[in-house]
């Protein structure tokens, strides 16, 4: 699991890589919230490259859009792949988390 | 802070008599294993997915509870599912397991442990509250998450998952319209992986009992 993040106008995007599983969903929940300055108004995780996601590592997701609801941040996922959009979908976090279909997309969102 | 397996058992005794919620014994086995599940989950030790559950750490978490099951699992072929677990659990492995739990609450003080004979023959352990402010902080976090839209802990949203397995919500929220609320609780419910099979389990159940009884093919 790889966490590649860059920031501009106060939202931070963060490219994950590989697979998030039990093994390593606290180090990416941790990666995650070390990333994000009191000043960022929205997250964005790009899934593009994510290969695999399981329980653990929703619940790292949830915990993270958990802590920016409190402070009133947006957060949202984009560019899943199809296995892992079936897990979102079969969990029903599509419900709760907004996903677009792209980080261009999730950025004219935000912005929009 | 208690296991799901403590928080359900508790939250299905009668704080009064100390006797079990009437729900039926195979509901109650299930929500035990799936609640086993959970904690196990919780504790980085297994990790599930829509097709199956892993060991993913077969370290000892040093509840001895816990512990059993999961060198089970960790003994077992790997590749079965939640499903398949929480059924097998539920048959071979519930009932020492609520058994410890209840050891569990006794011990920290929560309930107490009394022998009662019920029409003057038969034995009858009951669990009555003594410490009221456990279960009081529980109900009260289902209740926030509950009435709310705001975006769930994890935790929460698997103990909603078993206490509505065991059809809890109208006992813990007396004069609440659980109906009004069924959309909320649907949608919690089906977030935590492990809960979403336990709902499945039980439902297997219940339609196996039905076919029997009626004289059908399964």
């Amino acid at each position: 699991m790889e966490v590649t993040t860059e920031r501009q106008n106060g939202v931070l995007s963060a490219l994950v890589s590989g697979r998030v599983d039990s093994t390593n969903a606290r180090e990416f929940e941790e990666q995650i919230r070390h990333a994000i300055e009191d000043d960022d108004r929205a997250v964005i995780m790009d899934f593009e490259q994510l290969a695999y996601i399981s329980s653990a590592g929703l619940r790292a997701v949830l915990m993270t859009a958990k802590n920016l609801w409190r402070r009133e941040a947006t957060f949202a996922l984009c560019a899943l792949p199809d296995v892992v959009r079936e897990v979102f979908e079969v969990s029903g976090f599509d419900k709760i988390i907004t996903i677009h279909p792209s980080r261009e997309e999730a950025l004219a969102a935000v912005e929009g | 802070m208690l296991t799901f397996t403590e928080e359900i058992l508790l939250l299905l005794l009668d704080d009064e008599d100390g006797s079990f919620a009437p729900i039926p014994k195979s509901t109650l086995s299930c929500a035990i294993a799936g609640a086993v599940l959970m904690d196990l989950a919780f504790a980085n030790r297994i990790d599930t997915d829509p097709e199956a559950l892993v060991v993913s750490d077969p370290t000892p978490t040093g509840t001895p509870m816990l512990d059993t099951t999961l060198a089970k699992i960790a003994a077992h072929e790997p590749g079965s599912d939640t499903r398949t677990w929480i059924r097998v659990l539920s048959v071979e492995d519930s009932p020492g397991i609520r058994e410890q739990a209840l050891e569990s609450l006794v011990a920290r003080g929560i309930v107490t442990r009394r022998e009662e004979r019920v029409l003057w023959a038969f034995r009858a352990r009951r669990y009555p509250t003594i410490d009221g402010n456990v279960e009081q902080e529980v109900k009260l976090r289902i209740g926030e998450v509950l009435h709310s839209d705001e975006i769930p802990h994890p935790r929460d949203v698997a103990l909603i998952g078993l206490v509505d397995a065991c059809d809890l919500l109208r006992d813990i929220f007396p004069g609440t319209d659980i109906e009004r609320l069924r959309p909320r609780v649907d949608q919690l419910r089906q977030m935590d992986l492990i809960g979403r099979e336990l709902a499945g389990a039980i439902t297997d159940i219940e339609h196996t009992v039905t076919m029997a009884l009626s004289g059908a093919p399964y």
